[in-house]
């Protein structure tokens, strides 16, 4: 049964008052709202309780080991989103041992297909199910609305219920990171990113990744691709050998989830890349920079021991450098001492100040003045960015 | 001429469901001789000559060639053991040319072959037999005559001793058949042996050293080709009798009246070339025109033009003075026009429906209330035809691909004629059918004209236009080159004009 | 060349063959893969106890398979009709998408109407959106014979380029314009019209029974009218359709119509009874037009089979999600369908043509 597209929908919005309130970012002067989240009607069933009233859910088993399910929209060994996700499963599974018992469920479509899945894997005994895919969401929404005493754990989403929570992280950071190093590895100063949609989180990459470029090389240039595609090997190689044939010699990429850009960069001649998402610095070492890592398991083993301890709540969590949830990569040799010296001092910055690349003077790419220097944007508008900074060659597509 | 056997099948039985195709049929063959295999449709002579191929395994019996007794196992087998067929559909490749053609299949030929090694070759070998090709001409450029070589030489090419002709007579012109059985003399002069399928009885008695007779499954008998004649040959072949003479007409033609009038007709074929031009032609209530012409000269598309089933580029069609439109098969069988195509299994039938849906072919349109089929109405339709047609079916509901080529042909003549046309076209309509079954065809076609019927009897077959036709018009290159009275025909001169000769 | 076993073509094929060689190879399939789940490690019988259970038996079982099977019946129904008339339409995925975005407009203008009349202009503006899109492929066959299979998968493309446009790269009518941080199709207003019935505890989607009847109409049409006999005429032999004055062109363009309208319907009832809004990625991703090709391919292009087939691959579907797992990999699932499908095929070869074994001596012998 042929499917044509894989796909994962990882795009992030949190309410910004619910996220302030979950992960304490600094934004006191904000009371910014995400444009239109709440669309009377759309998400009927979710509850709008602040975090705090939360009623503790107990999905622990009356007896055995607690069964813990994660659902993925692609193969489990994809090479990207879905790999990274099942790591952290493995993960998980390495810490509580006999006591928790993990499974998954792969390559699952988007769409009435998510809760046929679901609902297998609740009949089986899980009671904690991880959705990792932004389609997922209705389904997920619909089945936890029918099983109250199963907890759901929801991967860059923004609806919430009783029994459905959120979790995601602060990408941006190890994206400026990464882009350090492509910007120090570039000799042309042309580089390439091949970016999925263009949505506020891969925009947030592709600008963060392009301020860390200029951050070691001030005069280069980030050429940007827009793939509308999650997960196609076949259209990100192509997409990374037109950028290569046009003279970039770096190559970054977001929310594009196969290392294709990897296979093109090895195939050219003084190539480096950036990866998103898994650590390929074993399988490409030649090109290899580093890259954005997430570390699913920092969120996941808490929230399981607290299933166990029967003190699990609903939330919104964004995770960071600080806590561990996102990191660097292993950096590849083309990293020179001098780049890592400058990243990890960089790193120190921004795992105390999440997001504070992110103040002026800042102007976008067509020369509007976006941030005035000493200002910094709310978590709000870091979640809501539309605009690509200067430096970035290319446009944000209509819509 | 040695008495060496070089084939020898003996008992051979070969069952189908529901058919016993061969009956201990038992077929001895000489080296170096013609050997003519004679018999009606459905006698056992493909399923013979597929068991000598391989294409097919016999239930019982065995097979010596040789002397030697062999299995085949496949088609392969028996070219190892220098047994060659053509066959009367070429299986030619036509963007390919002569050369490749000739070794497409070979077992041993390496991925890139040698060209003009292959080409000398195929010269050599047409060059001894008298097959004039040309081996770097592309099939497509190819007459059907010439295709025929082609795969004459494919068989030879493989070093075939014992070449299986099946019908090889049907696609040529008088010329070429003679030139053909040249070429058949020098390979048997050679100690090959050719084994000659046909149904054609001058044929046989002209070109074969013996003759092996089949009915219905069984040997009738072999006989040497000196000391027979086509009368007795006839009898052997139908169990009975036939004579060909010329039919005497119940009611003659009203030529005081014109029923199809064609005038000034062009025309093109399926590539786009001219292939009517021209063409003036009439027919009168119950007169019967033969057009007679070696095949391809435009006969096919003059039948299809005025049957609706081809767009004219200029002139008229009229049906007792109403116009038929161009193109419009629709139009053509509503002014009383019945058709009986050369090609009935595939154009005057739909070969995989049933016997009842293939009456219901043209006038299910006047069997159906409110666009819904009234199948009683088709079935009591079809009953009736079956019984009066004297059909052999097992049903109605049967396919018309599994009856034999005489009920075909029947079940099509049956569907014609009852829907009580004005005109009634009939193109080859007794091509590759038994003898018994010609002479149904034929009488029906006569009844029809003294009903009426202007028939207009388009044959390559010259005996039977001569016997039919109360007046004959030549077709030469898309024009109507020659008419005659049929009582004042000279066979030698239409004979030349068919061949492009007017004097 | 030489082995002992060949095949040779049946020239009649008895009535029994139609449902005996289907049931023995649905046996063979079950035998081999039995097979291989013996060779990997895995107890055969757990694992088709646990098929059985996750995707037929059972109240939840059958109504998830009828879920999963409800698209993939219309899509079967796009390509068996259009296979019918010898005319091979991948397009149906394209239509299906096309279908969604016609009756997804409709769905989201209407607002308040009675729910009957929402279904049928729902359901209306699906089918104009699916047979017009596959017109285009049937005008280009029938006028310029251009091959349809490499038109109607590059309408697929066309389509979900369209699909793509209308959710990620403009404000379209179809966007939900609260949401311009996550790209996706408004909700209908209509959603809450297109019932799932609950029948003896079994859930049955009122798309469902559309599918049914749409199935049901298509054996009527070309099993008892006059357009059905032309379009049988057509596929047999389309000289004899010539011959007969049976309008080719015509035919063609509305067969393919009818074909896209089906996978259209499908498009409608995904938006209407599912979904609630034009998803374009996840209708992307289900691929349910490719699906619905083995379905009819299955099901021998038979309407009513069809429905039947795709309940069979819907729990199929279902059942494949239960089985995978950390130590049973999706490959697996994918191999055990694969397996039932290749013998699908296989006994449809068996139907046509029958096996004959040759001693295996093949030389020439003394």
């Amino acid at each position: 049964m042929k499917r044509m597209t894989k796909g994962k929908f990882a795009p992030v919005l949190l309410v910004a008052a619910l996220a302030l309130a979950a992960c304490g970012s600094d934004g006191g002067s904000s009371s910014t709202e995400a444009p239109g989240t709440e669309a009377p009607g759309t998400e009927a069933p979710v509850t709008e309780a602040p975090v705090t009233e939360a009623p503790v859910i107990d999905c622990a088993p009356e007896e055995g080991p607690l069964k813990a399910a994660w659902v993925y929209v692609g193969p489990a060994n994809d090479g990207g989103w879905s790999q990274a996700h099942d790591e952290g499963r493995q993960l998980v599974q390495e810490h509580f041992g006999d006591a928790v018992e993990t499974t998954f469920k792969e390559s699952v479509p988007e769409g009435p297909d998510v809760a046929q899945a679901v609902e297998d894997l609740i009949a089986d005994g899980n009671t904690v199910i991880f959705g990792t895919s932004f389609g997922f969401q209705d389904a997920f929404v619909e089945v936890a609305a029918a099983n109250p005493n199963v907890c759901f754990e929801f991967a860059t989403g923004y609806m919430k219920s009783d029994n459905m929570a959120q979790f995601y992280g602060a990408a941006e950071d190890t994206d400026y990171l990464a882009g350090m190093a492509a910007g120090a590895a570039s000799k042309t100063g042309k580089l390439g990113y091949l970016a999925s949609f263009p949505i506020p989180e891969v925009v947030r990459g592709v600008n963060a990744w392009t301020m860390g470029v200029r951050a070691t090389n001030p005069e280069a240039t980030v050429k940007v691709v827009w793939l509308n595609t999650w997960f196609d090997p076949a259209a990100e190689r192509k997409a990374a050998e037109a950028l290569i044939a046009e003279g970039v010699d770096v190559l970054g990429q977001k929310g594009v989830d196969s290392p294709a850009t990897g296979d093109a960069a090895q195939a050219a001649e003084g190539v480096a890349w950036a990866g998103y998402n898994t650590d390929q610095s074993v399988n490409y070492p030649t090109v290899w920079l580093t890259s954005t890592v997430y570390n699913w398991d920092v969120y996941e083993i808490p929230r399981l021991q607290q299933v166990l301890d029967g003190t699990w709540t609903s939330g919104d969590y964004y995770g960071n450098l600080a806590d561990g949830f996102v990191t660097l990569a292993p950096y590849g040799d083309l990293v020179s001492e001098e780049t890592r010296a400058l990243i990890d001092a960089k790193k120190a910055e921004l795992a105390a100040a999440p997001g504070s690349q992110f103040t002026g003077p800042i102007n976008d790419n067509a020369g509007n003045e976006v941030l005035a220097a000493g200002v910094s944007h709310t978590f709000g508008e870091l979640m809501s960015m539309a605009y690509l900074v200067e430096g970035v060659e290319g446009e944000i597509p209509a819509g | 001429m040695t008495s060496e056997i070089a084939v020898k099948m003996t008992g051979i039985v070969k069952k189908f469901p529901g058919v016993i195709a061969n009956d201990h049929v038992n077929l001895e063959i000489m080296a170096g001789e013609v050997h003519a295999l004679l018999g009606e449709n459905g006698a056992g002579k493909s399923t013979l000559s597929n068991i000598l191929t391989g294409l097919y395994r016999q239930d019982v019996g065995t097979v010596e060639i040789g002397g030697k007794k062999v299995e085949f196992n496949s088609p392969r087998d028996a070219l190892n053991a220098g047994i060659g067929m053509v066959h009367q559909h070429f299986r030619l490749v036509s963007t390919f040319t002569v050369a490749e053609n000739v070794v497409l299949g070979e077992s041993d030929s390496s991925l890139f072959m040698d060209q003009k090694a292959v080409a000398t070759r195929v010269q050599e070998l047409s060059d001894r037999y008298g097959l004039a090709v040309d081996p770097s001409a592309r099939i497509w450029q190819l007459s059907v005559g010439e295709q025929q070589r082609v795969e004459i030489l494919k068989v030879l090419y493989r070093g075939a001793r014992i070449l299986i002709l099946d019908e090889p007579t049907a696609v040529l012109t008088p010329i070429e058949t003679t030139e053909l059985f040249k070429t058949l003399r020098v390979m048997v002069s050679e100690g090959r042996v050719v084994i000659f399928i046909s149904h054609k009885l001058d044929e046989v008695m002209a070109v074969s050293d013996r003759v092996t007779v089949l009915r219905g499954g069984r040997t009738v008998g072999t006989v040497n080709t000196r000391e027979t004649s086509t009368t007795d040959l006839a009898s052997l072949m139908v169990g009975r009798s036939v004579e060909f003479n010329r039919v005497v007409r119940q009611t003659p033609a009203d030529r005081e009246r014109i029923v199809l009038d064609v005038s000034d007709l062009c025309a093109f074929d399926d590539r786009g070339r001219v292939a009517i031009e021209s063409v003036s032609l009439s027919v009168s209530p119950g007169e019967i025109v033969g057009i007679a012409g070696v095949a391809g000269n435009g006969q096919r598309e003059l039948a299809e033009v005025i049957s609706g089933m081809r767009p004219i580029t200029s002139g008229s069609i009229t049906v007792d003075g109403e116009s038929v439109q161009s193109g419009r098969a629709r139009s053509a069988i509503a002014k009383g026009i019945a058709h009986v195509p050369e090609d009935r299994l595939h154009t005057g039938l739909a070969a995989g429906h049933s016997v009842e849906d293939n009456f219901a072919l043209k006038n299910y349109r006047s069997m159906s209330r409110f666009r819904i089929l009234q199948r009683q109405q088709i079935r009591n339709q079809s009953t009736h035809l079956i019984e009066h047609y004297d059909i052999k079916t097992p049903g109605s509901e049967t396919p018309v691909r599994l009856l034999s080529g005489g009920n075909v042909q029947k079940v099509l003549l049956a569907r014609e004629f009852s829907a009580s046309p004005k005109v009634l076209i009939a193109a080859s309509p007794t091509r590759g059918l038994d003898v018994g079954a010609i002479e149904t065809v034929r009488e029906r076609l006569v009844q029809a004209a003294d009903s009426g019927v202007g028939v207009l009897l388009i044959s390559e077959d010259l005996d039977e236009i001569l016997s039919l036709a109360d007046r004959i018009l030549v077709m030469y290159e898309g024009r109507i080159v020659a008419e005659v009275e049929a009582a004042q025909a000279d066979r030698a001169r239409i004979g030349l004009t068919m061949g492009g000769i007017t004097a | 060349m030489r082995s002992p076993v060949r095949l040779e073509r049946r020239l009649e094929q008895p009535k029994w063959l139609n449902w005996v060689v289907p049931l023995a190879s649905l046996v063979a399939a079950l035998i081999l893969g039995a097979l291989v789940l013996w060779i990997t490690g895995k107890n055969p019988f757990d694992v088709y106890q646990r098929i059985f259970e996750r995707g037929f038996a059972g109240k939840r079982a059958f109504s998830g398979a009828l879920e999963m099977a409800t698209p993939l019946a219309f899509t079967g129904l796009c390509a068996a009709v259009a296979f019918r008339m010898g005319l091979v339409n991948i397009g149906g995925e394209g239509q299906f998408y096309m279908g969604a975005v016609g009756a997804s407009y409709v769905g989201i203008s209407l607002g308040g109407s009675p729910t009957g009349i929402t279904i049928v202009l729902m359901c209306l503006g699906g089918m104009v959106f699916g047979s017009v899109y596959a017109a285009i492929v049937g005008v280009l066959r029938a006028r310029f014979n251009t091959n349809e299979i490499i038109t109607s998968l590059m309408m697929n493309y066309l389509a979900a380029i369209f699909l793509n446009y209308l959710i990620f790269n403009s404000k379209s009518f179809w966007r939900d314009p609260d949401s311009p941080q996550f790209p996706k199709g408004k909700t209908l207003n209509a959603r809450a019209d297109w019932n799932t019935y609950s029948i003896f505890g079994i859930d049955l989607p009122i798309a469902f029974l559309i599918a049914i009847l749409a199935g049901s109409a298509v054996w009527v049409l070309y099993k008892r009218t006059r357009f059905g006999f032309e379009v049988g005429v057509l596929a047999d032999s389309p000289k004899a359709a010539r011959y007969a004055g049976i309008r080719t062109t015509s035919t063609i363009v509305i067969v393919m119509a009818l074909s896209g309208a089906l996978a259209g319907l499908g498009g409608a009832a995904d938006v209407g009874n599912f979904r609630g809004l034009l998803d374009a990625k996840g209708i992307q991703m289900a691929g349910y037009g490719y699906t619905g090709i083995v379905v009819a391919a299955l099901a021998r292009r038979n309407p009513l089979v069809t429905v039947v087939v795709a309940i069979f691959i819907g729990g199929l579907t279902k059942a494949g999600y239960a089985l995978q797992g950390p130590d049973f990999p999706s490959g697996l699932v994918g191999t055990l369908q694969g397996l039932i499908l290749f013998s699908a095929v296989a006994g449809e070869i068996l139907i046509k043509y029958r096996i004959r074994t040759t001693p295996r001596r093949s030389e020439v012998v003394a």
